[in-house]
C-alpha cells in the first residue's frame, strides 16, 4: 500500500512542481503587464473614460510694423449639452425657453433635442457656428444652467487677402507621418491645420496656441458621466514683421494693375535693412486654404508659390550704371564735366553698339539722367571691366542677400575674373554690355533692393530682415527680436557719393526717373529696362528717398516683368510706394497719364528741366503736352545687342582681364 | 511552543487551506462590490453573492464533517443524482444567454452543472479506486469513458462548454494521478487535440475564405458537413491505422495490434466529437475563438474585451487605483467584470500586488490540496483530492492565461473570487472535501 502511495504521490508532486512553473510565467507576464507596461496601458485608459470637446486655440496673429493684423483669427463657438448634470423636465423646459429664442431656434424642437440627449447620454451639439455676438448673450445663462458648455472654435483668416501673401504663407492639413513627428507638448490634433508655407510655416511653433476644451469621463457607450475640466485655450503667440502696412499694399496694387500683373516690389530701410515692403505678384489668398472643408477642388487648387522677389533673376539692365559709375569715379582721373558726344551708336571696331536713342553731348550728370548709353560704353571701354567687377564684388553680386526666406537665388556676377575661372574670353562687347548691365548679369528683385539701401546708406551692405519681434500672448514679454545685421560694406570715398547722390537726384529731377519726384522730399533713382531676348523687356526702378534735406529713409526696388519701360512699367509703383511711406497725399497724380492729361503743377518744373536737355528728350518721364502721343514708348532705352557674344572678329578676343582699348 | 505545534499536528481543520480559502473569497467580495458599483442591478448582485457566501461556508463545514468515504462507497446513487440533475435541467431549466443550464427557483436560481462537476470527481474517483491493480488496463480507460460519457454528453446538449473545459482535463488529472498507462492518457490527450484541431481548423478556414480556393482544404472544410464525407474520412483513418500497423510488422517493430485499432478509434471519435463541438457551438463562441486566433484583427470586436481586460489590469500599475476607483471597470470597458473578467478588476484597483496575492493564494491552495493526497489515509482520499487540484489547476491557469492572452475566452469564473452563487457552493463544497480527507489522515506518531 505504502509504495503505491509512493509512486502515486509523486505524479501529483510533478503537477505540482509544473503548477508552480506555470504560475511564475504568469506572474512574470503580469509584471509585464502591470509593470514594466504600466504608462502605456495608463494612457489607454485615460483615452478610453475621456472625451473631449476641443476648443481650438486662436493661432497667433502676424502683424506688420504699424500693428495691423494681416493674419487673425474668426472666433465662432458651439453649444452643448451634457446630461451628466441636471436632467429633470422642469429644469429642461426652462432651459429651452431661455435659449431658443437667442438661438433662433423653436422652442419646442430645442426641447426634443434636450430630451434626446438626456436619452443618450452623451454630450449633444445643440446650436453649431454662432456668431461671438451671440455666444455674449449666451454666456450669462450659462452660469444659470450648469448642463451647458459653449465651446470656442478659432479659425484662421487674413483681413486682406493676400496681402503679402507670399511672405505670410498659408495653412494646410497634417500629411501621413507628420503627425508623429510633431512636437508633442503642443498636442496637435490629427485634424490640426498646421502652416504649410510662409511665416505659417516657419513660425509654427510659435504661433500654434494650446487648445483647450471640456474634459467629459464618458463611459464605455460614451455617455457622460462628469465634466473632469473646462480647460481654457491659450493663444498663439504674435509675430510683428517690419513690413510698414501702407507701404506694402501700395506695392502689391501698383503691381497689381501694372501692365502685366507680374513682378515684385521690395522696399527697404537703408538705416537697419528691415524689409519695408516685400510683394511679389501675381498673389494669391491664404485663405482659400483656410476653408476646413476637405473637397477635392478646394484641395487642388493652384496658386502661385513662385516667390518672384527672391526667385526670379534678371538683368539689372540700366540700373547698373551706377556701379559702373562709381568704378570710373574710384579709378581717379575722372571729370564729371567732360562732355561726350552720343551720335545714338558707339563703334567698337568691328561691331556698333547702339544708344537707345540719340542723345548728343552729355556730360555724367546728363548721361546719369538720360541713361545714355554711348556715355557708359565710353568710360567702360576707358577703364576696363575688372574696376567694374571689384565695385560689383563690393555690393555682392552673385550671393545672395541672406534674407531668411526659403529658395532664393543667388543670381550671377559678370565680369573678367568670373569668366576666366570658367575658362572662357572676354571680349570688348562684354566690357559694353557689363557697363549697361546686360549680358550675364543676373539679380533678384530683393538683392536690387539691397543694392538700393546700400546706394542710400552710402555703403551699408545689410542682410534683409522681415521679422520684428515674437511677442507672449499673455505676458506681452519679448520672446524673439531680429538684429540688422550689416553683412559687407562699399568702401569708396565720400566725394564719390556725393558726385552719384548728386547724378541720380539730377535723374529723378530731369531724367528718365522723374517720375517719382515728389514734392518735399529728397527722391534719388535710376530706371532700367532689361532686354528681354524671348519677348518684351522687363522694367526696373530703383529709388531712394529721405525728407527734404535729410538722410534718405526707404530704398525701393520695383520690378515689372515684361513690362517694357522701367520707368513706365516700374516707376508709377516705386511712386505710390515713397506716398505711401511718406504719407504724401497727391490727388491729381494718376497712375498711368494718358495722353491727355493736363499737366499738373506738381510737374512744371521738371518740365522746363526737359526743355534744357540738349537733346529733345522725349524720355524724361514728365508728362509731355497734351499733344505728344504715348511717352511710355519713347522712354523704352534701347541697348546692345542682344545676340551672345558673337565674337566674328578677332580684333575683339581679349583675353581675360586685358583691357580693350 | 511545542504545544501549539502538536495541537495544529493534531488539527482537524487546514487552517492554511482555509485561511487562503476564506482570504480569497473575502477579496472576491470586495471586487465584486467594486465591480458592480456602476451597474444598475448592483444591489441585487452584493446580495446574492452575500447570501451565497453563508451557503458556501455551509457546505464546506458539511463536507468537512462528513467522512468523504461515504461517497466512495454511495458512489451509485451519487451517480444517480448527477444524471437526475443534468436531465432535469435540460427538462424544468431555464435558457440563460442560450443555454439551458439553469434552474430557477422561487429565491435563488442554480447552475447543476457545477455542483455536477465535483460529483463527477467523486463519483470517477471511486470508480478507480475499485479498478485497483487493474487500473493500468485499456479496459479501465474505456469503462470510465462509458460512466462520464453521459454526463459530458448531457452538458453538451445544454451546452455548456465551459463546464467541459474545466471537468475534462480534471479528469485528465486524476487519470494521470490514480497511475493509469501514460500511453493510454496520451490516447485521450490526442481525443482532445483531434476534437479541439477540428474545432479550431473550421474556424479558421471559416474566417479565411480566400483559403478554401485550394481544393483539399475545401474538402477538408466539407468533412463535416455531410455523412457521405463523415464515412469517407472514417475509412480513410481506419486504413491508416492499417498501413501503420503493416509498415510496424515489416519494421519487426510488434506491438500489440489493438493499440493500433485504439489509435484509430480515437482519432474517429476525436474527430466526431469535433463535428459535434462545432455544430453546437454558438455565434459568440466561435467569436471567441475567432478572437483568439486573430487577436489584433478588430480592437472593437471580439477581442476587445481581452484587450479592455489587459488595459484595466496595466493601468492598475503596482498598487492598483484603490477599491472602487477604477475607471476601466467602473465605466464598463470591461467586460462581464464581476464574473468571468474579475480579475481585471482586481489588476485595476488592487494593481500588480492584488493579481500576485490572488496567484499565491492559488498556489498556496494547491500545494495544500496536494498535501493533503500525501496525507490521506486511504486511496480513494488521495484520488479525490488530486481530482479537486486538477480542478483549481485548471481554473487558475485558464483564469490567468485569458487575461494575459494564452487562452481564448472561455467565460470561466475564478473560484471564490467572481460573482455565480453555484460556483461559489462548489468549490467551497469541494475544499470541504478535501479538508474532510485532512481530517481523517494518517496520524503519524
Amino acid at each position: 500500500m505504502l509504495s503505491t502511495k509512493i509512486f502515486f504521490n509523486n505524479r501529483l508532486k510533478t503537477l505540482l512542481v509544473l503548477a508552480g512553473l506555470a504560475g511564475a510565467v504568469v506572474a512574470l507576464r503580469l509584471a509585464d503587464i502591470q509593470l514594466l507596461r504600466h504608462e502605456h496601458y495608463l494612457h489607454l485608459a485615460e483615452q478610453n473614460r475621456t472625451q473631449v470637446l476641443y476648443q481650438t486655440a486662436p493661432r497667433g496673429r502676424i502683424l506688420t510694423a504699424d500693428g495691423q493684423a494681416v493674419a487673425a483669427n474668426a472666433p465662432s463657438f458651439n453649444l452643448y449639452y451634457l446630461s451628466a448634470g441636471p436632467k429633470d423636465e422642469n429644469y429642461l423646459k426652462r432651459l429651452a425657453a431661455d435659449f431658443a429664442p437667442r438661438l433662433q431656434m423653436e422652442e419646442k424642437a430645442l426641447l426634443a433635442q434636450l430630451h434626446k440627449g438626456v436619452r443618450s447620454g452623451k454630450a449633444l451639439a445643440l446650436a453649431e457656428n454662432l456668431s461671438p455676438k451671440t455666444a455674449v448673450t449666451l454666456q450669462e445663462l450659462l452660469l444659470y444652467y450648469p448642463g451647458v458648455y459653449l465651446v470656442e472654435e478659432n479659425k484662421r483668416v487674413y483681413p486682406y487677402g493676400s496681402f503679402a501673401s507670399h511672405l505670410v504663407g498659408y495653412l494646410g492639413s497634417m500629411e501621413g507621418k507628420e503627425w508623429k513627428n510633431r512636437d508633442l507638448s503642443l498636442d496637435y490634433r490629427l485634424n490640426a491645420k498646421v502652416g504649410k508655407n510662409g511665416l505659417e510655416k516657419k513660425f509654427e511653433k510659435e504661433l500654434k496656441g494650446r487648445d483647450g476644451g471640456v474634459y467629459l469621463e464618458v463611459d464605455y457607450r460614451g455617455r457622460v458621466k462628469r465634466v473632469i475640466e473646462d480647460r481654457k485655450w491659450r493663444s498663439g503667440n504674435d509675430v510683428y514683421l517690419t513690413l510698414n502696412f501702407n507701404l506694402q499694399q501700395a506695392a502689391e496694387k501698383g503691381l497689381k494693375n501694372s501692365k502685366t500683373g507680374r513682378g515684385a516690389a521690395v522696399a527697404m530701410d537703408p538705416r537697419t535693412g528691415a524689409i519695408l515692403a516685400l510683394a511679389t505678384a501675381p498673389a494669391f489668398d491664404p485663405s482659400m486654404f483656410v476653408p476646413y472643408s476637405d473637397e477635392p477642388e478646394v484641395k487642388s487648387r493652384k496658386i502661385s508659390e513662385y516667390n518672384l522677389a527672391v526667385q526670379g533673376i534678371y538683368p539689372p539692365a540700366s540700373t547698373f550704371k551706377i556701379i559702373t559709375a562709381i568704378a570710373a569715379i574710384e579709378k581717379g582721373g575722372f571729370d564729371p564735366k567732360k562732355v561726350i558726344g552720343c551720335p545714338g551708336h558707339y563703334d567698337a571696331g568691328s561691331r556698333v553698339f547702339r544708344c537707345w536713342s540719340t542723345h548728343g553731348p552729355v556730360d555724367f550728370f546728363e548721361g546719369m539722367a538720360g541713361s545714355c548709353d554711348v556715355y557708359f560704353y565710353t568710360i567702360a571701354a576707358q577703364m576696363g571691366p575688372a574696376a567694374i567687377e571689384k565695385v560689383q564684388r563690393m555690393f555682392q553680386f552673385g550671393q545672395p542677400t541672406g534674407v531668411d526666406l526659403p529658395g532664393e537665388k543667388s543670381g550671377n556676377l559678370y565680369g573678367p575674373t568670373k569668366r576666366a575661372r570658367n575658362r572662357s574670353y572676354w571680349f570688348i562687347g562684354d566690357t559694353l554690355n557689363l557697363s549697361i548691365g546686360q549680358g550675364e548679369l543676373l539679380v533678384t528683385p530683393i538683392k536690387m533692393a539691397q543694392f538700393a539701401s546700400a546706394v542710400a546708406s552710402k555703403g551699408k551692405v545689410w542682410k534683409p530682415y522681415y521679422l520684428d519681434k515674437v511677442v507672449h500672448s499673455q505676458s506681452g514679454k519679448i520672446l524673439k527680436e531680429s538684429a540688422s545685421e550689416q553683412i559687407g560694406s562699399v568702401d569708396i570715398a565720400p566725394s564719390t557719393w556725393d558726385l552719384l547722390f548728386k547724378a541720380l537726384k539730377h535723374t529723378v529731377d530731369t531724367g528718365t526717373a522723374a517720375r517719382v519726384k515728389i514734392k518735399g522730399l529728397d527722391v534719388y533713382g535710376k530706371t532700367g529696362t532689361a532686354q528681354n531676348p524671348h519677348g518684351a523687356d522687363h522694367g526696373w526702378f530703383m529709388a531712394f528717398a529721405g525728407k527734404e534735406g535729410q538722410e534718405p529713409e526707404i530704398a525701393v526696388a520695383v520690378f515689372v516683368e515684361f513690362g517694357e519701360g522701367g520707368s513706365s512699367a516700374a516707376g508709377p509703383i516705386a511712386r505710390e510706394m515713397l506716398k505711401a511711406y511718406f504719407g504724401i497725399e497727391d490727388p491729381v497724380w494718376k497712375p498711368r497719364p494718358k495722353p491727355v492729361v493736363a499737366p499738373t503743377p506738381a510737374v512744371q518744373e521738371p518740365e522746363k528741366e526737359t526743355e534744357k536737355q540738349p537733346v529733345a528728350a522725349p524720355s524724361a518721364g514728365a508728362p509731355q503736352p497734351p499733344a505728344t502721343p504715348q511717352p511710355e514708348t519713347n522712354e523704352t532705352e534701347r541697348m546692345s545687342l542682344p545676340e551672345p557674344p558673337p565674337a566674328h572678329t578677332q580684333e575683339e578676343k581679349v583675353q581675360e582681364t586685358g583691357n580693350a582699348q | 511552543m511545542m504545544n501549539y505545534k502538536s495541537n495544529l499536528r493534531k488539527s482537524k481543520m487546514d487552517w492554511l487551506l482555509l485561511g487562503a480559502m476564506a482570504g480569497l473569497a473575502v477579496m472576491g467580495a470586495l471586487c465584486i462590490m467594486s465591480a458592480v458599483n456602476a451597474l444598475s442591478l448592483s444591489n441585487a448582485v452584493v446580495r446574492t453573492h452575500l447570501i451565497a457566501l453563508p451557503i458556501g461556508l455551509t457546505a464546506f463545514l458539511a463536507a468537512w464533517s462528513f467522512n468523504y468515504q461515504i461517497f466512495d462507497e454511495q458512489w451509485k446513487p451519487l451517480y444517480g443524482v448527477i444524471m437526475a440533475l443534468l436531465v432535469g435541467v435540460l427538462i424544468f431549466g431555464t435558457y440563460q444567454r442560450g443555454s439551458k443550464s439553469w434552474f430557477v427557483l422561487p429565491f435563488f436560481s442554480m447552475q447543476p452543472a457545477e455542483l455536477c462537476r465535483v460529483l463527477t470527481i467523486l463519483v470517477a474517483a471511486a470508480f478507480l479506486d475499485r479498478q485497483g491493480r487493474r487500473i493500468r488496463d485499456v479496459r479501465t480507460l474505456v469503462l470510465l469513458g462509458v460512466l462520464v460519457g453521459p454526463i459530458f454528453g448531457l452538458i453538451m446538449m445544454q451546452p455548456d462548454f465551459s463546464s467541459i473545459v474545466i471537468t475534462f482535463p480534471a479528469l485528465v488529472v486524476l487519470l494521470f494521478c490514480a497511475g493509469i498507462n501514460v500511453f493510454f492518457l496520451a490516447l485521450v490527450a490526442v481525443f482532445a487535440a483531434v476534437a479541439g484541431f477540428f474545432t479550431i481548423a473550421w474556424t479558421y478556414l471559416y474566417l479565411h475564405p480566400a483559403l478554401q480556393e485550394y481544393t483539399l482544404l475545401k474538402i477538408f472544410y466539407n468533412l463535416g458537413s455531410s455523412p457521405f464525407y463523415m464515412a469517407g474520412f472514417v475509412l480513410l483513418v481506419a486504413l491508416g491505422g492499417y498501413v501503420a500497423w503493416w509498415i510496424f510488422k515489416q519494421l519487426r517493430i510488434f506491438l500489440p495490434s489493438f493499440y493500433f485499432v485504439l489509435a484509430t478509434l480515437v482519432v474517429v471519435a476525436g474527430f466526431f466529437a469535433g463535428v459535434f463541438v462545432d455544430h453546437q457551438m454558438k455565434p459568440y463562441q466561435r467569436k471567441r475563438v475567432e478572437a483568439f486566433l486573430a487577436p489584433q484583427s478588430d480592437p472593437q470586436g471580439a477581442s476587445y474585451n481581452v484587450l479592455q481586460a489587459q488595459i484595466a489590469m496595466g493601468s492598475g500599475g503596482v498598487l492598483g487605483k484603490g477599491l472602487f476607483s477604477g475607471t476601466q471597470s467602473r465605466l464598463g470597458f470591461v467586460p462581464e467584470k464581476h464574473t468571468d473578467f474579475i480579475l481585471a478588476v482586481v489588476g485595476e484597483e488592487l494593481g500588480l500586488c492584488g493579481t500576485l496575492l490572488v496567484l499565491g493564494l492559488y498556489l498556496l491552495i494547491l500545494w495544500r490540496i496536494a498535501a493533503v493526497a500525501y496525507l490521506a489515509s486511504d486511496r480513494y482520499g488521495y484520488l479525490v483530492c488530486s481530482g479537486i487540484f486538477g480542478m483549481f489547476l485548471t481554473y487558475m491557469l485558464i483564469n490567468f492565461g485569458m487575461l494575459i492572452g494564452l487562452f481564448p475566452v472561455a467565460g470561466i469564473p475564478l473560484p471564490f473570487i467572481s460573482y455565480g452563487g453555484s460556483n461559489l457552493v462548489s468549490s467551497m463544497l469541494a475544499l470541504g472535501v478535501v479538508q474532510s480527507v485532512y481530517a481523517r489522515r494518517i496520524t503519524s506518531a
